[in-house]
C-alpha cells in the first residue's frame, strides 16, 4: 500500500508533462522525467483509462550497438542534449564495455545475450518502444557518423509531410561501389529511395508495429526487407538530406569486404525475387505518385 | 549367399539403433515416427532385397540397384529442405525470444531498483538489507 502516493504523483507529474506536448512544439523540453528511465508499468495499467493519447511518451531514441565502447557515450549525450528524449541503446552482445559508457551517459540499456546484427538490435528497440508507448522511433548508428543536431530536421519533416518513415541520407558519401550497388537495388526493387542503408531514421508508431511484428523478425539488415516491408503495407517514405560526418572509429558493417559485400549483394538479390509481387506493387505505387505530383 | 548375410546384418543394426534411440527419447515426435519408418524399410529391404530388384524391372529400369539410391537421395533431399525450413522458424523464434529476454531483464533491472528505492524511503533499517539481498540475487 505504500507504493499508492508515489504513484498518484507520478501520474500528477507525466499528466501535466504530456498534455504540455500536446500543444507545444518542441516534443524535448516537454519531457520532464529524467532521460532513460520508464515509471513503472504498473502506473500505465493504473492510468490506462485516461485517453491513449495522454499516456503515451513522445519519442524513443534507438542506438543499436556492438562494441562501440570509443563513441556510444558521445552519441547518446548528443542525442540527450539535442531532442531531451529517453534513449535507448541495444547492446548487441558486446565484449567491451559499450554498455557500461552508454548506461553512465544516461541511456536505458538493454542486453541482448546472443548477437542479433544490426536489424535484430534495432527490432529488439522497437519491441521496447512498442512495450513501453513511445509515439515515434528514430534510430541512429553508435559509430558517431549520424550527428545528433540533424535529428531534428527528420521529426520536423515527419510532422510537415505526415509521413510514417523519415530516411535521412547523405547522397554525397557514396564510393563507387555503393552507388553500384544501390543502382541494382533500385532496379531490382523500384523502391525510390537513394539511401537504402542509412541506419539514420525515423519511424511512426504504425510503422514501429509493423516492424516490431513477426514479419520482420527473419530479416538481416536494415535496408531491402525493412524497406519493402514497409511499402508493401502501404507507409508513405519520405527521404531528407542530412550531414553525416565520416566514421571516426570502426567500420561499416555491411561494406566491410568484398566476400561480405558479395553475399550481401547474393542475399538481398534472393529477398527481392522472393517478393516479386510486393515489386510490382512498388512500381505502380511509384508511378502513381510521379503521375499525381 | 553372403551378401544376403551382409545386409540382413547392416539393415538390422540400423534399426536397432534407431529402436533404441527412439526407446531413449533422443528423438522427439515427428523425428521419431520418421526414424521409425525409416527403420521398418531398411528392416524390409534387408530381409528381402530382392524388392527392389522386382521393382526395378517392372518400372523397367536396367540396372535396378540405382533405383534405390535415387529414391534414397530423393528422400535425403525432402528431409533436408524439412529441416532448413524447421530452422528458420526456430530462427525467428529465437530471435524474437533473445529480444524479448533483454527487454525483461532491463524491466526487471529497474523494478528492482524501485523497490529498493520505495523501501529505502519507507523505512530506514530495512534498507540496507533489502539492498544486500538485491545484491545477493544480483551475483
Amino acid at each position: 500500500m505504500t507504493a499508492l502516493p508515489v504513484l498518484a504523483h507520478k501520474a500528477s507529474e507525466s499528466l501535466s508533462s504530456e498534455s504540455k506536448s500536446e500543444s507545444s512544439v518542441d516534443r524535448g523540453a516537454a519531457l520532464t522525467r529524467p532521460p532513460g528511465r520508464p515509471d513503472n508499468a504498473l502506473f500505465y495499467k493504473e492510468y490506462r483509462h485516461l485517453s491513449r493519447k495522454i499516456w503515451l511518451r513522445p519519442l524513443l531514441a534507438v542506438i543499436p550497438a556492438r562494441n562501440e565502447a570509443a563513441t556510444v557515450a558521445d552519441v547518446v549525450r548528443g542525442v540527450i542534449d539535442t531532442l531531451g528524449c529517453d534513449v535507448l541503446v541495444v547492446n548487441d552482445a558486446s565484449t567491451d564495455d559499450s554498455a557500461t559508457r552508454a548506461r553512465a551517459a544516461g541511456a536505458t540499456v538493454i542486453d541482448l545475450p546472443l548477437n542479433l546484427g544490426a536489424w535484430g538490435a534495432t527490432q529488439a528497440g522497437m519491441r521496447f518502444a512498442q512495450r513501453n508507448h513511445y509515439d515515434k522511433v528514430i534510430t541512429l548508428d553508435a559509430d558517431g557518423q549520424h550527428q545528433p543536431r540533424t535529428l531534428p530536421l527528420l521529426l520536423e519533416a515527419m510532422d510537415a509531410s505526415k509521413c510514417d518513415v523519415v530516411i535521412g541520407t547523405y547522397a554525397q558519401r557514396l564510393s563507387a561501389a555503393k552507388r553500384f550497388a544501390w543502382w541494382y537495388f533500385r532496379l531490382l526493387t523500384g523502391l525510390p529511395v537513394q539511401d537504402f542503408t542509412s541506419g539514420l531514421r525515423a519511424y511512426g508508431r504504425r510503422a514501429v508495429r509493423t516492424l516490431a511484428s513477426r514479419d520482420a523478425s527473419l530479416l538481416d539488415y536494415q535496408d531491402m526487407g525493412v524497406l519493402m516491408l514497409l511499402y508493401e503495407k502501404g507507409f508513405q517514405l519520405r527521404e531528407v538530406q542530412t550531414v553525416m560526418s565520416s566514421r571516426s572509429v570502426g567500420k561499416s558493417r555491411v561494406f566491410a569486404s568484398w566476400f561480405v559485400v558479395a553475399r550481401y549483394m547474393l542475399h538481398t538479390t534472393v529477398l527481392c525475387f522472393a517478393r516479386v509481387s510486393v515489386r510490382r506493387r512498388i512500381r505502380a505505387r511509384v508511378a502513381a505518385a510521379e503521375g499525381s505530383a | 549367399m553372403t551378401v544376403l548375410i551382409v545386409s540382413a546384418v547392416i539393415g538390422f543394426a540400423l534399426a536397432g539403433t534407431i529402436l533404441y534411440l527412439v526407446r531413449r527419447d533422443h528423438l522427439h515426435g515427428s523425428y521419431a515416427v520418421w526414424w521409425l519408418a525409416v527403420a521398418a524399410v531398411t528392416m524390409l529391404l534387408a530381409t528381402f532385397p530382392h524388392i527392389i530388384d522386382w521393382l526395378g524391372s517392372t518400372l523397367g529400369i536396367a540396372y535396378p540397384p540405382i533405383l534405390a539410391i535415387v529414391i534414397g537421395m530423393a528422400f535425403t533431399l525432402i528431409r533436408m529442405l524439412q529441416m532448413d525450413i524447421d530452422r528458420s522458424r526456430q530462427e525467428r523464434a529465437l530471435r524474437r525470444l533473445t529480444q524479448r529476454l533483454a527487454i525483461l531483464d532491463q524491466e526487471l533491472g529497474d523494478a528492482r531498483e524501485q523497490i529498493a528505492k520505495s523501501q529505502a524511503g519507507a523505512i530506514e533499517p530495512d534498507a540496507t538489507a533489502a539492498r544486500r539481498q538485491l545484491h545477493e540475487v544480483d551475483h
